[in-house]
């Protein structure tokens, strides 16, 4: 029997609104991807110049924009078909996003960071803290209750990453992680990522335009070719 | 964690702006609760003045609220006297409960001194229902005793058994400028009273008032005008001439039957006393009702003045609140790929702007009790009107529901904002 995919994208087209591309190839969209799929617990780089719509993607595929045309499936539910609040929901117990910035919530503590993002799930409340207690432990954040500016990078990002995972998510979304990182610590950012990701069982698309993590993933996507081709090849 | 979790952290992210949004809030409310408050109390503090006495009775010329405000509030002493014949054929014109001469223009230490009969204490009730009552000593029996009031005992810090001349007159200011006001106020120093008793406060004006019997205070006006005659004489009751004896008011309680306090025949007799031109008679009670017809005016300007500084709050709730949308706008927007909709994220803005107008409203309750006991105090020190302020829980719990409405609504644009917040726009990287 055939898994259901962590993401389904199928003739996905999107275009700012007044804003016309003179690209006659793709009708004048800035986003047009034929098909994309991530297999359960599958990880895939993709990568794209600026202004690509990289980001874009990522904000279609988590229903925070509705596309022109096509499909966006994440665990079976295609997710521009829920309205309204069960869409907010859904994105919150499915999908976890880390962002370039972090993107964390100041004046909360690391471990409010990630019980915000539980208080929104459909996690039972009763669970919440010690979900919370265990990613706090297991991605090393020795100070739960220190507030989110007054820790090291370093330990926001682990924040970042146990509040992306916190709800158990089917895929994380990760927008340029290591773009405001030097290279030694971007390849440990993207070894915590890989790694949590890896451990939860969540699939992982990742878009980046740094070529040095490129070698970390088995499987790597160029935005450019995906356009217009029915999938791209594994690397 | 929970909603109010987050609400209290972004308030508390927003310490400053937060502080003062409340502080506006509680500032209007404290107003709009001093000045109810104080209108209340300011009339309860004028209706026991008056005690249970239907009529006041001064000499004719003045108006009738100038004869209540001086002779049962102390404003002034009443100028042109009644006789003592006058009185007395007052007295038998109808069949009044009670009719107590009473005599003013000394004062000790700046506090009214009155003069009166012994009825005063036996028979008039400063509160209706409620006697006078000692909190040491006893009431006067003969002459050149004195009774202190509450207020005046604690300002003059007399006790029972002290010795103490009476001034004819009542300074008005200590001021420069002021001699030819005060000129002809010299000290009795040849008569000495004696404290007897200290009465218990009542709430009233005659709180601030020092008592005695109306033989001694003839006694010194007469040795007055006869050591301008003939210096060094001295004089006793013997001595008193007609002229000697006067008063300036009289305060008359008609009889009542069937557990009514106001009488039946009270518009007749008040009718028949109005029409002698030699009196001034006023019912204390529709004076003072007439008197807060005027000062409800004042009341309904202050009253307005607070609204508006309720209006001024609840615009400044939703300026902080709008103004910290900006720097919220990130935060709103992780929530929201956090998993919040957008009801949610409206619920949060208006719940904490609700918040603030909560804590306004409480932080304005205990700075009006503040203020209203201070006003009270200053009331107290001023005028005399000795006011216990108090609010009617009605009255209350109207402007607490009203500051978290108009918080609520303080918080509808900003909550509009928060609901219209473009997440994808506001989550691109900084810089």
């Amino acid at each position: 029997m055939q898994q259901t995919a962590a993401l389904h994208i199928s003739g996905l087209r999107f275009k700012y609104a007044g804003r016309d591309r003179a690209n006659g190839e793709s009708g004048g969209y800035c986003l047009d991807i034929p098909e994309l799929t991530l297999a359960q617990g599958e990880q895939v780089l993709l990568t794209g110049g600026s202004g690509t719509g990289k980001s874009t993607l990522l904000q279609l595929i988590a229903g925070l924009m509705d596309p022109m045309g096509g499909t966006v499936t994440v665990a079976g539910t295609n997710v521009h078909s829920l309205r309204g609040a069960s869409r907010d929901a859904f994105r919150g117990r499915s999908i976890g996003m880390i962002f370039q910035t972090f993107n964390l919530l100041l004046g909360f503590s690391a471990e409010e960071n990630i019980l915000a993002a539980l208080l929104f799930s459909s996690v039972p409340t009763g669970e919440h803290r010690s979900r919370a207690r265990t990613l706090l432990d297991k991605l090393g954040i020795n100070k739960p209750s220190a507030l989110i500016e007054h820790l090291s990078v370093g330990q926001q990002q682990r924040v970042a990453v146990a509040r992306a995972l916190a709800c158990g998510p089917a895929l994380v979304l990760a927008d340029e992680p290591t773009a405001s990182l030097d290279p030694e610590n971007s390849d440990a950012a993207m070894e915590l990522i890989q790694t949590a990701c890896g451990d939860s069982g969540a699939a992982l698309l990742c878009v980046s335009h740094d070529p040095a993590i490129r070698g970390r993933f088995k499987r790597v996507e160029s935005l450019a070719a995906l356009r217009g081709t029915s999938q791209g090849a594994a690397r | 964690m929970s909603d109010f979790t987050i609400i209290l952290r972004s308030m508390r992210a927003r310490m400053f702006s937060t502080v003062t949004t409340v502080i506006t809030a509680a500032v209007a409310v404290a107003l709009m609760l001093v000045i109810l408050s104080l209108k209340d109390a300011g009339r309860k503090a004028f209706d026991r003045g008056s005690g249970d006495m239907h009529l006041v009775v001064t000499a004719g010329g003045s108006s009738p609220m100038v004869a209540v405000l001086n002779c049962v509030f102390y404003a002034n002493p009443p100028r042109s006297p009644l006789s003592w014949p006058q009185y007395e054929q007052l007295a038998k014109r109808a069949p009044w409960a009670y009719a107590i001469p009473t005599q003013q223009g000394d004062s000790y230490a700046g506090q009214p001194v009155m003069a009166t009969s012994t009825d005063f204490f036996a028979k008039f009730k400063p509160n209706p229902g409620e006697n006078w009552k000692l909190a040491e000593g006893r009431f006067f029996e003969s002459s050149f005793e004195v009774v202190v009031g509450a207020a005046a005992a604690k300002i003059t810090g007399l006790r029972v058994g002290e010795k103490i001349h009476l001034t004819h007159g009542i300074k008005q200011s200590t001021g420069l400028g002021d001699a030819a006001k005060n000129e002809g106020i010299h000290v009795h120093d040849e008569y000495t009273y004696t404290v007897v008793g200290v009465l218990e406060p009542t709430g009233g004006s005659h709180d601030r008032a020092l008592f005695t019997d109306l033989n001694s205070t003839w006694i010194i006006h007469a040795h007055d005008r006869r050591v301008r005659e003939k210096p060094g004489v001295a004089t006793t009751e013997a001595d008193l001439l007609d002229e000697d004896m006067k008063i300036t008011g009289v305060y008359l309680r008609l009889i009542t039957r069937g557990g009514s306090d106001t009488p039946a025949n009270l518009p007749q007799v008040f009718d028949s006393l109005r029409r002698d031109g030699s009196l001034t008679v006023a019912q204390p009670a529709q004076e003072i009702a007439g008197l807060f017809r005027i000062v409800s005016n004042i009341d309904k300007l202050f009253l307005g003045i607070a609204g508006v500084v309720m209006l001024s709050s609840g615009i400044a709730i939703m300026l902080a609140l709008y103004n910290s949308m900006e720097q919220r706008r990130r935060q709103i927007a992780v929530l929201r790929v956090l998993g919040a909709s957008q009801g949610r994220v409206f619920g949060l803005v208006i719940t904490e702007s609700v918040l603030i107008g909560l804590l306004g409203a409480a932080t304005g309750v205990l700075l009006a009790f503040v203020g209203a006991n201070i006003g009270a105090g200053m009331l107290r020190q001023s005028l005399g009107l000795v006011i216990t302020p108090s609010l009617p829980p009605v009255e209350l719990v109207s402007v607490l529901v009203a500051t978290v409405v108009l918080a609520a609504v303080a918080g509808m644009i900003p909550a509009a904002v928060a609901y219209r917040t473009s997440v994808a726009r506001s989550l691109r990287p900084l810089g």
